[in-house]
């Protein structure tokens, strides 16, 4: 097992960029070298140890260490971005794009996240114990996928386009979610324990569960009698119906 | 005396081409065919409000200062940034946001356009779905069927109505109006609303909800449609579905009531996916009504130089894009950024509040004809020549053609596309000695 | 004064009918002149492979790119080329690059130049649009440019050629290349861009246009007709009608045939015929789809009035784009993709959508095995222009993976492996063992275009022609392309050397300099009676149709910086 903390020393406003500060990226490294390791600060880049206190115990391989991350690093974004093993743990509000394009590991983030949250991700775990932005599990600008496999669970709330087209995987949210959640969705499952508006425009295929309050339906869903899951029986909507071939199950109370 | 035809009108983007323009002694003295907007702008309006000289804020206050300067200060300014924002470049010339791009490229900075407050959301629309689209003449020739959304021509494109859509006359529309008919839907009944045929009013922030009621009418899911959506009672909805299907040729021209309300750019997406359905049918198009004059060429010189349209971070060297990451106000409201320059366009008048106190904060250098808002939050100021009228150059209409504004009278002030050389010199000067 | 001295290069020259012989080379103000004085500079080209500078005669580089990359997000941080796609940096030489099929326009050009290419044609420039399309070749890097202009559904065309007007259509032609400062006339699915206005298609060549009484037929050869009048350096460029369509291929040969009797004062084809992948497709549907390439090309054999591009298709994500409008909806209802649409007022139509042609796909396997077969099965090398039709079936940046497939069956065999067993019956490429030669690729790839455009200082390296020189990491003595196939890809994929009218801009693979390009243009002469008689016609369309008026149409001066004004006289 290996163990490295890094404390950021000083709040900054402009943000980081660091998508180096994943397992892969440090496994059996020494903390010499990661303390070396380049992220971008604006439009320069400094040494990992320049802003973070780095304090390392042990040496293994990636799926084999754990990265702490104390301080207020919400300004301080992609972190675990690629990561394909270990594990992270932020004590703070992270940042945008933490976890995005994930394949494996875990991240678990003791605070709120900003947007895009384990974006395009295709495998791994994400525990967001707080707020998300905007964006969890979506996809980027212009691409056809975002999140293809893995999990994303939430305690809180998140915001709008949530699993913005959504090819596989699974987000839970536990709180309410924003407008349009799981818009495109084409194979993955999504359940929201609150309330939200307008789910599942344009989905083709793939799951979504609302348990609380749906504000606006879309006027593009079929009634298909009920379901029951977990002994909660759901009203069952097949659609979009404006997308040709769809398969898609909305289940709402 | 000189009287100058075919002059190209650089307010809106209508980008009117067959303004006559008279010059006596330099001084534009009589327009021709301009609506009132576009003469405004050609005579008088740019005579008052003009920043005089370079200035630097000197404890508090903007004096004037040397152009050589301004120039130095401006430069050191953008040096010392650890990542700036360089905004607007819409009320000038191709030429000169070509020389903003390479600016902010070799500074490692963020540049964005006003898009970033009206049509940004129609751009990520396009790269949702793509965007059905043409000429204003193709709707001038053909189109039977035009509609308003969430835009107002009748005030802010004020010959639109004539020279393009509703009234123009054209080859399989000899008739102009009596030929065509005209559709608006808004929340609120505007001028334009007026004029039309038929007018839809829709609950605010339901349009996503009402396209989508559309949709499923035109695809032959109308079962699926409750009895009112958006506001609107669905056999209302039948018709207006009906008709779009029946038209020959309809046209969907969209405003900032599409793209700035609830779901955005979702809107906009929607009416792409709208008007692939119609083609199933008959045939039909969508043009964004653009506001500043080249606020699209912005769009499509961006493309080309940096391969996306707008919001653009050079921060890490090559480009990065992520409008709600990297547009101007995303990155001011959280305070991601250390300077700014604005050009071209008002930041001062049309920012939120939360944006604006920030630019209080940090060093903004200015450039621009005129005095506003912005000047008060700026610390190093640039006057420059009024393009379209001091200088020539080139701008894109609505639609995208691009069309070669003329210089109709003589200036003292140099050109955005000037200063903005002279500052990537200076930058590579002061980068070279350190 | 700038001299240089190109020593040992093995040099692949077919117009001057040189096949891989060792000469040096003698550079003086960015000519290839007899020789030089001894203070030129030297560069030693250790016998390698030496050919004049690549001439892509038909890609999307300007305008409606730009509609793609708009669209196109996803496509800028694509990486699927290594060094010759995706992000990179801006250094101390270049400007910042993004992108695969739609890169910016400085990637377009520095990559071009690191694949050996100095000339690049845009296939389509509307007229309406032809200001922005020289916007975009002033920020292209390095290249010499040119564009083929739209006609095929222009309403003053069609008019001319219903009312019988040939004297006029010519003038009119000649205007609308001065307008545009295009080089020759481009025709896309003749009449269904008109017809696509209103979202309607021309079924074939005798399918009246709505509302203007012509046929496809007629526009076809009164324009190729138009185009001999006045002399145009090259013939016209003919997109078919019905492309993308199973069953298609009867049309291309019903096209080609059309125009067998049309006589050209100059020594170079009558018709192009472009991407004819697309259209040598057989089946009635796309159940029963298959290459229809040995039909078409046993036509092409038996005739010497035309010439034609591959379209090769390259697997993975592509951007169609053309002004063949309804292709693009009906693709983008088909793909399920987004889709932009370009309709433009009296002139054309066009669409962009993206694609990805994958080799598990049958249609796509038969479609990569058509453009081969139609590389290898038409025998003259002379009629066969290399493209992908950069990017519709794929990026430029795949040309050097796409030369393998031509001059390696081993390679093609590996390929083939990969594909569906169903694709296999429907396509020809594993029974064609022909493989072609270093000097059968260069006559493809700048040789034959010199001819097919009449350029006589591009594609070859004779005394007087430009200085345009790649040298490939390649020993033609020693090499074995039909084995080495990865050594091939590797040399073509960076030049060792490329040199642009004297100046090198390339030293192993990279970017060395970035001087400006020249963009050609065809000033057609035509008698003043008939201009002003067509004048008179053109100014009631502008008063009443066109929303752009007459003085502003025209792309000014301003946007050529670096022009080369070709001028003809009618006959």
């Amino acid at each position: 097992m290996q163990t490295v903390t890094l404390s950021l020393k000083e709040k900054n406003t402009i943000p980081i960029e660091a998508d180096a500060i994943n397992p892969d990226n440090f496994a059996s490294k020494s903390k010499d070298d990661i303390a070396a390791i380049m992220v971008w600060y604006g439009n320069a880049q400094s040494p990992i140890g320049d802003l973070f206190d780095v304090s390392i115990d042990g040496s293994d391989s990636a799926g084999n260490t754990k990265i702490i991350i104390n301080g207020d690093v919400s300004r301080v974004k992609r972190i675990g971005q690629d990561m394909s093993a270990g594990e992270i743990v932020i004590n703070s509000s992270v940042d945008m794009h933490c976890g995005s394009n994930m394949t494996g590991g875990k991240i678990t983030i003791n605070g709120d996240a900003d947007s895009w949250l384990g974006c395009e991700m295709k495998g791994g775990e994400i525990e967001l114990n707080g707020n998300g932005g905007y964006y969890v599990g979506g996809g980027y600008r212009g691409e056809a996928c975002g999140m293809k496999g893995g999990k994303i669970t939430v305690t809180g709330n998140v915001r709008d386009y949530l699993g913005e087209h959504i090819c596989g995987g699974e987000i839970v949210v536990k709180g309410d979610v924003g407008l349009l959640p799981g818009i495109s969705n084409s194979g993955g499952k999504i359940v929201i324990e609150g309330n939200t508006t307008m789910p599942a425009s344009e989905m083709k295929s793939g799951t979504i569960i609302v348990k609380g309050k749906v504000a606006e339906l879309m006027p593009t869903f079929k009634e298909d009698g009920t379901e029951e899951v977990d002994g909660v029986t759901y009203r069952k909507l097949l659609g979009d119906v404006n997308i040709a071939g769809s398969k898609g199950v909305l289940l709402v109370k | 005396m000189a009287v100058i035809t075919d002059a190209i009108c650089s307010l809106c983007g209508s980008l009117c081409d067959d303004i006559t323009v008279t010059v006596e002694n330099n001084v534009i003295t009589d327009v021709e065919r301009a609506c009132i907007l576009g003469r405004n702008k050609f005579v008088g309006m740019f005579l008052h409000d003009r920043i005089e000289s370079p200035m630097i804020r000197k404890n508090g206050e903007l004096v004037d200062v040397s152009y050589e300067e301004a120039i130095d200060e401006a430069a050191k300014i953008l040096v010392n940034s650890k990542r700036t924002l360089s905004y607007g470049w819409c009320s000038t010339s191709c030429e000169a946001i070509s020389k903003a791009i390479q600016l902010a490229e070799e500074t490692g900075s963020l540049i964005d356009s006003t898009a970033n407050v009206c049509h940004g959301p129609s751009a990520l629309a396009v790269q949702e779905k793509g965007g059905p689209s043409a000429t204003l003449g193709v709707v001038k020739n053909r189109a039977d069927l035009i509609i308003f959304w969430g835009c107002n021509p009748a005030h802010a494109h004020p010959r639109h109505m004539s020279r393009y859509s509703s009234f123009s006359k054209g080859f399989f529309t000899q008739k102009g109006r009596k030929d065509r008919k005209m559709v608006v839907v808004d929340v609120r009944k505007t001028d334009t609303a007026k004029l039309a045929d038929k007018y839809v009013e829709l609950e605010q922030g339901s349009d996503y909800l009402y396209l989508a009621a559309i949709r499923s009418i035109v695809n032959g899911h109308e079962d699926v449609v409750p009895e009112v959506v958006a506001g609107v009672p669905k056999e209302e909805i039948i018709e207006v579905a009906n008709t779009l299907k029946e038209a020959k040729f309809s046209c969907i021209f969209y405003g900032m009531g599409v793209t700035q309300s609830r779901s955005k750019y979702k809107n906009g997406d929607m009416v792409s996916s709208l008007i692939s359905d119609l083609n199933q049918h008959s045939k039909s198009v969508m043009i964004g009504m653009r506001g500043h004059y080249n606020v699209t060429g912005f769009g499509q010189v961006a493309t080309w130089e940096t391969g996306f349209p707008m919001a653009i971070d050079f921060t890490r060297g090559a480009p990065y894009y992520n409008p709600g990451e990297t547009g101007a106000n995303d990155v001011l409201v959280r305070g991601d950024v250390d300077a700014a320059i604005i050009a071209a366009a008002d930041a001062g008048a049309h920012f939120p509040q939360e944006s604006l106190k920030y630019l209080a904060k940090i060093p903004v250098i200015q450039i621009d004809p005129y005095a506003n808002p912005t000047t008060e939050l700026s610390d190093v100021v640039f006057p420059a020549a009024v393009v379209g009228v001091e200088a020539e150059g080139t701008a894109y209409r609505m639609d995208g053609i691009s069309l070669r504004m003329k210089k109709l009278i003589d200036t003292k002030f140099k050109t955005d596309e000037e200063i903005t050389v002279d500052l990537i010199n200076k930058v590579r000067e002061l980068k070279g000695g350190a | 004064m700038s001299e240089l001295l190109i020593k040992n290069a093995v040099v692949c020259d077919p117009i001057n009918k040189i096949n891989c012989e060792k000469m040096d080379i003698s550079v003086k103000d960015g000519k290839i002149v007899d020789s030089v004085s001894s203070g030129a500079k030297v560069i030693d080209a250790g016998g390698k492979l030496t050919m004049a500078g690549g001439v892509d005669g038909h890609t999307h580089c300007a305008g409606k790119i730009n509609v793609g990359r708009f669209m196109s997000p996803h496509d800028m941080r694509m990486t699927n080329v290594p060094g010759l796609s995706g992000k990179e940096a801006p250094t101390a030489t270049t400007r910042a690059q993004v992108g695969y099929n739609t890169p910016n326009a400085f990637a377009i050009g520095y990559r071009y130049a690191k694949l050996g290419y100095t000339t690049i044609g845009e296939a389509a420039i509307p007229i309406i649009g032809a200001r922005h399309t020289h916007e975009e070749f002033e920020a292209i890097p390095i290249l010499d440019k040119f564009g083929l202009t739209l006609f095929g559904s222009n309403w003053q065309v069609m008019e001319y050629i219903r009312d019988d007007e040939p004297e006029k259509l010519a003038a009119y032609v000649a205007w609308g290349l001065k307008a545009s400062r295009g080089y020759g006339i481009k025709i896309v699915n003749p009449g269904g861009g008109e017809a696509w206005g209103w979202g309607k298609n021309v079924s074939g060549l005798d399918d009246p246009v709505p509302n203007f009484d012509v046929t496809p037929a007629q526009i076809v050869v009164g324009l190729a007709e138009a185009n001999e009048k006045l002399n145009l350096p090259h013939s016209i460029h003919l997109h078919c009608n019905n492309l993308g369509k199973p069953g298609n291929y009867e049309t291309t040969i019903a096209t080609m045939k059309l125009l067998e009797n049309i006589k050209s004062k100059r020594d170079r084809q009558v018709l192009h015929v472009t991407h004819v992948q697309f259209n040598a497709y057989g089946g009635t549907s796309w159940r029963d789809f298959e290459s229809a390439a040995p039909q078409v090309s046993d036509y092409i054999n038996t005739t010497d009035h035309m010439t034609f591009d591959l379209g090769q298709a390259i697997f993975g994500p592509a951007m169609t784009m053309t002004a063949d409008g309804p292709v693009e909806y009906s693709n983008s209802r088909m793909l399920h993709a987004k889709w932009s649409n370009m309709d433009v007022e009296l002139e054309d139509a066009s669409g962009v959508v993206p694609i990805t042609y994958s080799p598990k796909n049958f249609v796509n396997a038969v479609q990569w095995a058509i453009g081969l077969e139609l590389a290898l099965l038409v025998k003259d090398p002379w009629k066969v222009m290399f493209t992908t039709d950069s990017p519709n079936g794929g990026s430029f940046v795949n040309y050097p993976e796409a030369y393998t497939y031509l001059m390696s069956a081993k390679r093609r065999a590996e390929v083939i492996e990969t594909l569906p067993e169903m694709a296999l019956g429907r396509m020809n490429i594993p029974g064609i063992d022909r493989e072609l030669d270093l000097y059968e690729l260069a006559i493809m790839t700048r040789a034959m275009q010199s001819k097919m455009y009449c350029m006589d200082t591009k594609g070859h390296i004779g005394v007087g022609a430009d200085a345009d020189i790649a040298i490939y990491d390649l020993k033609p003595d020693s090499v074995d392309t039909s084995v080495e196939y990865a050594a091939v890809k590797k040399a073509f994929s960076g030049a060792t050397y490329t040199i642009k009218g004297g100046e090198v801009v390339v030293k192993d693979g990279e970017i060395t300099m970035t001087p400006e390009g020249r963009t050609y243009w065809v000033n057609a002469k035509m008698p003043q009676a008939v201009n002003d008689a067509m004048q008179v016609d053109l100014v009631q369309k502008f008063k009443r149709y066109y929303t752009v008026n007459q003085a502003n149409y025209m792309v000014e001066d301003a946007y050529l910086p670096h022009p080369v004004e070709i001028t003809t006289e009618a006959i």
